[in-house]
């Protein structure tokens, strides 16, 4: 008990002092049983490959030059849909937040649509677009879309009345007051809502690439089971998560936390 | 500085839950002098607070007028600030740009009115604080910066609704005695609402009692400046006066 006790409070020490390690540690056990699996030949390496031969596949194909590509592919597609996803679903949420029409208008056409996933959009899509670009940015668009409205209507809904009537009454104008007290007070729930898009949209990126793609992450994977590759199907696997979290752990907590618990609107 | 009157204000909304109309203010009619300090007291559901919102501009009114220097006030303007009692400070700006919204919405450049937010916060002692955010501060202290920020904004009136309840019962004494200072130095013209007797007596030169959305009576009080809180409690013209108003308040 006492040394179970030690090795925590070393842990802990260790983690403060790199915080790095935090993140890496955790999956020391995960490789640790994936290596034995794979080493005691209970299945055969061609199903079931170990550690070392999906690193010798990740090197392989950087040094083709194929993962990068792909890489880039998939990420350029996530941004651009995104980037669509939130210039659509911002002022769409700030609208259904601030207008009672807009909101009695709107809101039970979005729940409808909402209710039709990504995928299921994908049969008509390829009649109308065919195999291609526009099918996937349709795809993460519409999946960014519908987390992005509806936590900037939930973050604008939550402004405080009291602070639209003391800048009104300081003299701000409606524009005035959409601008330095709406977007701001919903700003920590914006951020939720792009975070919890992009968690999806990065799901169903892979999911269109395998079905749409001639490249990207999705495709690569999709295209080695038919080469029965299981080493670049794990590769993709192990990169999707990988990636997911330098985004939402480096990136868009921080910043989740940067605004909310500056400003005390979220307490930690 | 103008005149603010009331003109047979009456305000009637339909309540959705009851199926009816409810009539919150009837029949109001008050005259407020440049650089008076007025205290509308009355019990809950005696419309003080929504004859504040119809000055303020926040509600429509249903009948009567609103007149600032003659003239008819619909919605909400820089020339009637407002002290709020949830304090409405923006959380993601600092003390220093709280102070400095007002005159930043009239366009005022960036060097100048921080001089302006500077000399407000001075003068309620706030000085260290103008870098932080509101959530660091103390209940009393977001208060101030409340005070000051409508301030800042020179109004014509100044419209506190029930500003020092929800901070301890010593911090609103010493914010009571701050406002007093306050209103000496600058002679704004401020209607507060409350419904702590003692404290619309402290502050103010006449106490208008309302009552089921009617003025009661008005009592104006002449007791001496500055004033605190050390002498008043002994004072037997301040118990006179209190005794009497919660009387009044009492029996509405």
């Amino acid at each position: 008990m006492n040394l179970m006790l030690q090795i925590w409070a070393g842990y802990t020490r260790l983690t403060r002092r790199w915080p790095g390690l935090a993140a890496i540690i955790p999956f020391i056990p995960v490789l640790a049983l994936w290596t034995a699996v794979s080493e005691a030949g209970l299945f055969p390496r061609a199903f079931f490959p170990g550690p070392a031969d999906v690193m010798r596949a990740f090197f392989t194909l950087t040094y083709k030059g194929i993962l990068p590509d792909y890489l880039q592919d998939s990420l350029i597609r996530l941004a651009t849909g995104a980037a669509v996803g939130m210039a659509l679903g911002i002022p769409l949420g700030v609208l259904i937040g601030t207008s009672r029409w807009a909101h009695r208008i709107c809101w039970p056409v979005l729940l409808f649509f909402q209710a039709i996933g990504d995928i299921a959009w994908l049969p008509i899509l390829l009649i109308w677009f065919g195999f291609g670009l526009t099918t996937m940015t349709f795809v993460i668009v519409y999946t960014v879309l519908f987390p992005v409205v509806l936590n900037t209507v939930l973050g604008v809904e939550s402004v405080p009345r009291d602070l639209s009537r003391a800048a009104l009454s300081l003299g701000a104008s409606r524009a005035r007051v959409l601008w330095e007290v709406t977007l701001p007070g919903a700003l920590p729930n914006i951020i939720t809502g792009l975070r919890n898009g992009l968690g999806y949209g990065w799901r169903a990126l892979i999911a269109v690439e395998m079905i749409v793609g001639t490249s990207g992450i999705g495709f690569m994977m999709f295209d080695a089971r038919r080469a029965g590759s299981t080493v670049e199907i794990l590769l993709g696997m192990i990169i999707l998560g990988l990636l997911w979290y330098i985004v939402d752990a480096w990136i868009l907590a921080p910043l989740e936390r940067a605004t909310g618990q500056r400003w005390g609107l979220v307490t930690s | 500085m103008k005149t603010l009157s009331l003109r047979n204000l009456g305000k009637t909304y339909f309540d959705p839950y009851a199926g009816a109309h409810v009539t919150a203010v009837h029949d109001v009619s008050l005259d407020v002098e440049p650089g008076e300090f007025i205290s509308v007291v009355g019990p809950s559901g005696c419309g003080k607070t929504t004859i504040l919102n119809m000055i303020a501009g926040f509600i429509p009114y249903s009948k009567g007028d609103i007149l600032l220097d003659g003239k008819p006030v619909h919605g909400p303007g820089p020339e009637r600030g407002v002290v709020f009692q949830s304090f409405a400070l923006f959380p993601w700006k600092t003390v220093l740009d709280n102070v400095g919204f007002g005159p930043k919405m009239r366009g005022v450049p960036k060097a100048e009115r921080d001089r302006i937010a500077r000399e407000y916060l001075a003068l309620a002692g706030l000085s260290h604080a103008a870098h932080r955010y509101p959530n660091e501060l103390s209940g009393g202290m977001q208060q101030r910066v409340g005070v000051v920020r409508a301030l800042a904004n020179n109004p014509d009136v100044l419209l506190m609704d029930e500003p020092f309840a929800s901070v301890d019962a010593q911090t609103r004494m010493t914010l009571q005695e701050e406002l007093t200072r306050i209103w000496q130095e600058r002679k704004p013209t401020v209607i507060f609402i409350t419904h702590d007797v003692p404290e619309a007596v402290f502050l103010a030169n006449r106490v208008v009692v309302l009552s089921k959305g009617r003025v009661l009576d008005e009592i104006a009080v002449d007791l001496p400046r500055p004033r605190v809180w050390d002498d008043l409690v002994k004072d037997d013209r301040f118990k006179q006066l209190s005794a009497r108003v919660l009387q009044m308040v009492r029996a509405a």
